[in-house]
């Protein structure tokens, strides 16, 4: 589906499942960006690694790393230095997001001005640009 | 013997609350096998077993009969054997057997699902109590990866998605195959109204009801077991958790 459809000015934006089987399976050059979430753990972090991997073998244009529930300096600097060659956006542990969930509602209708929300904010006009 | 498996929505924390599981019940003297099905595997690390990469080696099976499995255990190499020979060694005597990792060749990966298959299918069930990790989601429980269980969990956070991932989940009692019972853990409860909350939306026995815990986060980041910290909140509810579970099956048998 995404190859087939037209490129007009309207931005599509997928939320693939979770790990690196979607992933393998888009043809090659299928997006403009990938962003590929971790939160600083060991475990998704070494998924992260694999993402990325497979990304950029199978030229899914640029590749942005997006530090997900950065709690404080040593989970940002955790990420940054693993993917020290790419882009990487941190969004912040947010209460307000954990209580939009619990409620199945839109982190940004729930709390526009969150850190998590404006940090995401900035990711969009960084793609943009 | 407890055959249980785990499984529930990514992120809702099946490999916490499964390897910590396992190994309490394997402190109750019990022999216990951990059987982790996701390809994305993240048991070993609640397990507390320092491989998180624990692939089947190649030369374990041999192509299988015409009309039957693709792969089998190689003559001579039964269920026991592989267990003996193959299953990680962890803390508490836990045995665990990893299905694959989605990053190792594909044909490593299909040669060991085929092999944890077969494994799983052919194992003394008078031998092991099994504690199992399904992936995130409903693909594999729905496809029948759960057979080994009698009772599968679902664990759910007080969260929508989490409850609608639950939700899907619990038709699988409409397949032939499903695990006698299908029952609900609820996981990070912190707010007095959430396990009501998910009774309501599942309308299935809640077995367990596991606080939202700040050391399981801390545990995750350094790669750590959550039991290894010692006990608190969260390792003290999942010990409630095999009270229950026991003494459910000491009253069957």
């Amino acid at each position: 589906m995404l190859s087939s459809v037209p490129h007009t000015d309207t931005i599509i934006v997928a939320d693939l499942e979770a790990g690196i089987g979607t992933l393998t399976r888009l043809p090659e050059q299928a997006v403009e960006h990938t962003l590929v979430i971790v939160e600083p753990t060991p475990r998704s972090i070494d998924v992260g690694l694999r993402a990325v991997q497979v990304a950029t073998d199978r030229g899914q244009g640029s590749v942005t790393v997006v530090a997900n529930k950065v709690a404080n300096d040593e989970d940002d600097a955790r990420v940054r230095s693993t993917f020290a060659d790419h882009t990487v956006v941190a969004v912040p542990a947010d209460r307000v997001v954990v209580r939009a969930d619990r409620e199945g509602a839109s982190p940004l209708d729930f709390g526009a001005e969150s850190p998590a929300v404006i940090a995401i904010g900035e990711l969009a006009q960084l793609l943009t640009q | 013997m407890i055959r249980i498996a785990f499984a529930g929505k990514g992120g809702s924390g099946k490999s916490s609350v499964s390897g910590t599981f396992a190994r309490l019940l394997a402190r109750r003297d019990r022999p216990v096998l951990a059987v982790d099905s996701d390809p994305l595997p993240g048991m070993a690390y609640s397990l507390g077993i320092p491989v998180d990469d624990h692939p089947t080696p190649d030369d374990v099976v041999v192509e299988g009969p015409e009309g039957g499995p693709k792969w089998v255990l190689r003559p001579g190499l039964d269920a026991a054997g592989f267990i003996d020979q193959y299953a990680a060694a962890g803390p508490d005597d836990v045995r665990y057997l990893q299905f694959g990792n989605s990053w190792g060749h594909w044909s490593t990966l299909q040669r060991g699902q085929h092999a944890w298959s077969q494994v799983v299918r052919e194992m003394d069930p008078n031998a092991w109590n099994v504690v199992g990790d399904l992936p995130g989601g409903t693909r594999q429980a729905m496809f029948g990866w759960a057979k080994y269980a009698d009772v599968l969990a679902l664990v759910v956070e007080p969260t929508a998605k989490s409850i609608q991932v639950a939700r899907r989940l619990r038709n699988i009692t409409k397949a032939e195959w499903s695990p006698e019972h299908v029952v609900v853990v609820a996981n990070r409860i912190d707010h007095p109204d959430d396990v009501q909350r998910i009774h309501d939306a599942l309308e299935r026995p809640i077995i367990g009801a596991i606080p939202d815990d700040a050391a399981v986060t801390a545990a995750d980041k350094r790669a750590a077991a959550p039991l290894d910290d010692g006990s608190g909140p969260f390792v003290d509810a999942v010990e409630q958790l095999v009270d229950t579970v026991e003494s459910s099956y000491d009253a069957v048998s």
